[in-house]
């Protein structure tokens, strides 16, 4: 009698012991047919039971039981090995380059121009201001006559234009824009910017360039002074250079404001020390600015008297040059892919 | 304007101011230095004198040398190249360790003979040779015989120690085109003194000459007669004078109207007396006619240009130029000397269309000090008396169309502090108002400034507080914020559109380009499809290649692409948005495109060839994000030449033509070189995009039931468009198909010739329930039914 339970017993360890020749999917197949079937020589030993004693039947069925639940947790263990072995074979031979360049979601460049205006925009969007576009053909009226350059002025000579008839040309500079502000307004405080393209007959060289980017600037309110001017430009030139900036003025002469200052700045390549960019002197001329001319007050139908303002005008080429080391002003308008996929956001 | 120190410090004490801090002080006061040029330099010079002098054995050109240098240097071995070193020359010798423009000077070995320095010519020492003899840029330089041997001053021994500040004035300073002025500027900026000369002529002939003036352009005109001059060389002091301000030496009486003009800034005419038809001078400004002018031209002249003439015939084109008839030469013993005032914008006008430009009409043009003929009268007198042995003077005849009067500023102290937010006392500003020569009547808080004659600039309150802030130091401004009311930042419309649609392009990784607006004529004719409006022309263009300003982008795109493919940028893909502008529309705001390679997104390895249908859809990305629905536009085949006939398209928004895209003809590919590419191009009027009304989108109801794709597949003929098809089968139901979506097309194997495959899933849902088989199947049969009977379309099984 205990001769079958040991006969259950060796069977079992048999079994389980074979395993271990079970290299592949196939030879797991037909262990799975010769051990775990009903024709199996363990199930075959369940035919012993009619040759117990009833007693003993029950004892003999929970020793099958146990041997089978140990049979097949052993083959189930040894199944998800070779399963396991076989995906991961399977994955190796997926493995890819994972060094080859990615799918090109990348932002397309933009011209360093348009990242200069964007960011100047910004920054005094943030502080208040509106932002304004006159038109690039331009009434004699509007570019001359209401920025205090009536015909025949000296000062035309300094800015030689584009004529398209006598009285309409390319306008030379962004400051136009400060009148048409002023006309809306009609006798009301603003604050403005105007950003636009400009036209003079220079040829083109280096840093000259017969089309060039400004962005005017227009404050009108009662009180304004040459302080707030500096105080002004000392925040956006800080916010565009870098905290450290010191701003410096010079005397300068603009038609259509008095005083009228040239805007320095502590040179971004040296920090002030002195350097070739900035000549050995620390610092770098980067606008033209000064106090809106009583004139120009006049004649958009504000009170000199009561209303003051101070304006602005910044070069974008010369801040982009001077910021990117742009060492050729012609680069700006090649369109270059090469020139142009190097800048993005900041 | 070219000041020279050396005849500065004739006119102002210049002590213990160096070049640098004059440039320095001047720069912040508004008149900026562009340069500083010293004439000639050399650290350590001395004159020697060559004692012995034989040719070097073995040399075509070197010489061997000994050179006395004085007492302190001894006889010094120096080996010599220039062709006119000899015994007995006085040499200028740069000593070992001597600093010159070109170097230092150290001794050494020349071909084993000892040189313990350097013979040197002038241009060694820096000087121009636009101001030296032929010889003297070819050998060294032959001191004269009196130099003392050993003297170190060598520079200041040949006047050579000056140097040249080039003034770069603004309109505004007009008044420093003299150099009198220019030393007031310094009184006004250092504190120093002026010595500006006290002339007084004895006149010995009355005044006998008769001037007038017939317009307004004239308001002021002197002359003076002079007679018994002779005409010479002028002395080496005025030719150097002249010289160090870059003007040639003629002879003693041009060069003594020339240095006046420099002094003074007043320009002059000298007149022959004796070729005068009448001895009167008569200014007119309605004459027609020639004109032979100084330079032997002859001028065509217009009613309004300023003549001055005697006997009814022109002498002279006022401020511009004398005529040949009465010119000075060297057998002129008699002339009369003008000093007059003309109106800058009349001589700007004349100057310009005769191209004749004179360092007179400059000055003119510029405007001049209106109240000093007498004193510029008296200063040429008595030069022509020292320098031409002029035996007569007479009276000064001055024709004045009203007395002068000074120009007068009301202001008051607290208006130029208010102006500047500055915070400085009376007795500040009163100072720098004084020494600026503005002389000021005090009424308690309130003062008027009286404006000296020379400063025309000067004409209200504001340009005093200019005034006050450049003498006293523009560092004197601090920074302050303005306090205004409170603006809520923002930009136009139009300006933040234009940035969404830059930054959605950006976004799908095209490159933001900027483009010249002018052009040629030749390129504006080109894709002249979206614009067709008459181009804007420059008048007066540069060159031909900027001429026209541009009415479309494409073409300015085409070149940008042509440029990179030249360059080996294979795969390109650009955008472009600017406001462009023409005759009859004046502005439209455009978007233009171009696309040439592959489009390298979907994977940078590979890559796909750009086509039809990337830009097809950017256009539909576009007009949805300005949400535009699809059933305002309408799509058509594009019929224009640049573009490929089957593979373009125009896109219409509610009636208006908004864009035209597509790939190129070939015809214009080879046009541009560019006929091995495949080169995709869209143009956009944007204004239609963003002027296009849509109102505010609200939530749709998403259905809260299982939705259900049914796939079908027909066989169309050619003709028949997948948009056409997609609108038939959502007609159906408009309720339960929710979506319809093209999912293949294909043509090819058993597909026949002219026909071609289109499959897509139509989705269905309901808002209310789900969706029972036998509603799923009758829609599916009534699409089929649909699109066979429409368009005689085949199911594919």
């Amino acid at each position: 009698m205990s001769e079958i339970f040991s006969k259950v017993s060796q069977v079992k360890e048999k079994i389980i012991s074979e395993m271990s020749s079970i290299k592949d999917e196939s030879s797991l197949k037909e262990f799975q047919e010769k051990h775990l079937s009903k024709k199996s020589e363990l199930s075959q030993l369940m035919s012993e039971i009619k040759n117990l004693a009833n007693e003993e039947k029950a004892k003999f069925g929970q020793a099958m039981n146990d041997a089978r639940s140990a049979v097949n947790e052993a083959f189930q263990k040894k199944a998800q090995e070779i399963n396991d072995a076989l995906i991961a074979r399977k994955l190796a031979k997926e493995t890819i380059d994972i060094t080859l360049p990615g799918y090109n979601y990348k932002m397309g460049g933009i011209n360093p121009f348009y990242l200069v205006q964007d960011e100047i925009i910004d920054t005094f969007v943030s502080m208040g201001y509106e932002v304004k576009e006159g038109p690039d053909v331009e009434s004699d009226y509007y570019n001359f006559e209401r920025m205090n350059i009536p015909a025949n002025h000296p000062a035309r000579e300094m800015q030689d234009s584009f004529y398209i008839n006598p009285t309409t040309l390319l306008r030379t500079h962004t400051s136009p824009e400060q009148a048409r502000a002023m006309d809306e307004k009609e006798g009301k405080p603003l604050m403005m910017i105007c950003p636009g393209k400009c036209f003079r007959r220079d040829d083109d060289d280096v840093t000259h360039s017969h089309q060039f980017g400004q962005v005017e600037g227009l404050v009108v309110g009662k009180g304004i002074t040459l302080a707030n001017l500096k105080g002004t430009l000392e925040l956006f030139i800080r916010k565009m250079f870098g905290e450290k900036r010191q701003v410096r003025f010079r005397g300068s002469y603009f038609p259509f404001t008095e005083p009228s200052v040239e805007v320095d700045v502590t040179c971004m390549n040296c920090g002030g020390k002195g350097c070739s960019t900035c000549k050995g002197t620390g610092f770098i001329e980067i606008l033209g600015a000064g106090m809106v001319h009583p004139n120009v007050l006049k004649m958009a139908g504000y009170d000199p008297e009561v209303y003051s303002g101070f304006a602005f005008g910044v070069g974008i080429e010369r801040v982009a040059m001077l910021r990117y080391g742009i060492d050729d002003i012609r680069k700006i308008y090649q369109g270059d892919v090469r020139f142009i996929e190097q800048f993005s956001r900041k | 304007m070219k000041v020279s120190l050396n005849l500065l410090k004739k006119f102002v004490d210049l002590e213990g101011l160096t070049p640098e801090e004059i440039a320095h002080r001047f720069t912040f006061a508004g008149v900026e230095v562009e340069s500083i040029e010293h004439i000639a330099s050399g650290s350590k010079l001395v004159v020697g004198e060559v004692i012995h002098c034989e040719n070097m054995e073995n040399s075509d050109h070197l010489h061997v040398t000994k050179v006395n240098c004085g007492p302190e240097y001894g006889t010094l071995d120096i080996v010599c190249g220039a062709p006119n070193c000899r015994k007995g020359l006085k040499v200028i010798v740069a000593l070992d360790g001597c600093v010159l423009p070109g170097g230092t000077i150290k001794k050494g070995q020349i071909r084993g003979h000892e040189s313990n320095g350097m013979l040197c010519s002038l241009l060694e020492l820096g000087v121009d040779s636009k101001y030296l003899k032929e010889e003297q840029t070819k050998g060294i330089e032959e001191l004269p015989s009196n130099f003392e041997v050993g003297s170190t001053n060598v520079l200041e021994l040949l006047g050579l120690d000056d140097v040249v500040l080039d003034l770069k004035l603004l309109a505004n300073r007009s008044d420093l085109y003299s150099i009198l002025n220019v030393a007031k500027e310094i009184k006004t900026l250092f504190s120093k003194e002026t010595k500006i000369p006290e002339v007084k002529v004895k006149e010995n002939l009355k005044a006998s000459f008769p001037v007038d003036s017939k317009t307004e352009k004239c308001p002021q005109f002197s002359a003076r007669v002079v007679k018994g001059i002779v005409t010479k060389e002028s002395p080496s002091w005025l030719k150097e004078a002249l010289r160090s301000s870059g003007i040639r030496s003629i002879n003693n009486i041009v060069d003594i109207g020339n240095y006046v003009m420099l002094l003074t800034g007043q320009p002059l005419h000298m007149y022959d007396l004796d070729k005068l038809p009448k001895k009167e001078l008569v200014v007119r400004d309605d004459i027609e006619g020639d004109f032979v002018a100084l330079d032997e031209k002859t001028y065509k002249l217009q009613k309004g240009d300023i003549c001055i003439t005697s006997s009814g015939k022109v002498m002279c084109l006022g401020g511009v130029m004398g005529s040949l008839e009465c010119a000075v030469d060297e057998k002129t013993r008699n002339i009369v000397i003008e000093a007059a005032n003309f109106d800058y914008a009349s001589i700007r006008r004349t100057s310009i269309r005769l191209n004749l430009s004179s360092d007179s009409s400059q000055r003119f043009v510029k405007g001049i000090n209106p109240n000093q003929y007498n004193f510029v009268m008296d200063l040429t007198a008595d030069l022509l008396l020292s320098l031409a042995e002029a035996k007569e003077i007479a009276e000064v005849d001055t024709y004045l169309k009203a007395e002068f009067k000074p120009t007068r500023v009301a202001s008051s102290f607290e208006y130029i502090n208010a102006r500047l937010g500055t915070s400085f006392s009376k007795e500040e500003i009163l100072s720098a108002l004084a020494s600026a020569d503005i002389k000021v009547e005090e009424k308690g808080e309130k003062f008027v400034a009286i404006i000296p004659d020379r400063r025309i600039d000067i004409t209200g309150e504001a340009d005093l507080s200019e005034e006050v802030i450049r003498i006293l130091g523009f560092e004197n401004i601090e920074a302050k914020l303005p306090v205004t009311e409170l603006f809520v930042g923002h930009l136009e419309p139009n300006l933040e559109k234009k940035r969404i649609v830059r930054s959605y392009l950006r976004g799908i990784g095209l490159d933001e380009v900027l483009n010249y607006s002018l052009m040629r004529e030749s390129e504006i004719n080109d894709f002249r499809i979206l614009n067709k409006d008459e181009a804007y022309r420059v008048l007066n263009p540069l060159t031909d290649e900027h001429e026209y300003v541009r009415t479309n982008l494409l073409p300015s795109l085409m070149n940008t692409l042509v440029y990179n493919k030249n360059h080996s940028n294979d795969n390109v893909a650009i955008f472009e948005v600017s406001d462009i502008y023409s005759k009859e529309n004046k502005k439209h705001i455009h978007l233009g495109i171009a696309l040439v390679g592959n489009d390298l997104r979907r994977f940078a390895i590979k890559g796909e060839a750009y086509s039809y249908y990337h830009l097809k859809g950017v256009v539909d990305s576009l007009l949805a994000l300005f949400n535009i629905d699809e059933k305002r536009t309408v799509l058509a085949r594009c019929s224009e030449q640049e573009f490929h006939p089957g593979k373009s398209a125009t896109l219409k928004i509610d009636g208006k033509l908004a864009a035209v895209f597509g790939e190129l003809h070939p015809n214009t590919l080879k046009r541009y070189h560019l006929d091995k590419e495949n080169v995709v191009v869209l143009e956009m009027d944007l204004g239609v995009l963003f002027d296009t009304k849509t109102s505010l989108k609200k939530m749709e109801q998403i259905s809260r039931y299982q939705s259900v794709k049914r796939d079908f597949a027909f066989i169309f003929e050619d003709k028949v468009t997948s948009k056409e098809v997609l609108s038939e089968v959502r007609k159906i139901n408009r309720d339960l198909i929710k979506e319809v979506e093209v999912f293949d097309v294909y043509k090819g194997e058993h597909v026949k010739e002219g026909h071609y495959s289109l499959a897509f899933s139509v989705y269905l849902n309901s808002n209310e329930k789900t969706l029972s088989d036998k509603e799923i199947s009758d829609i599916e049969e009534q699409i089929i039914k649909a699109v066979e009977l429409k368009f005689g379309a085949e199911l594919r099984k």
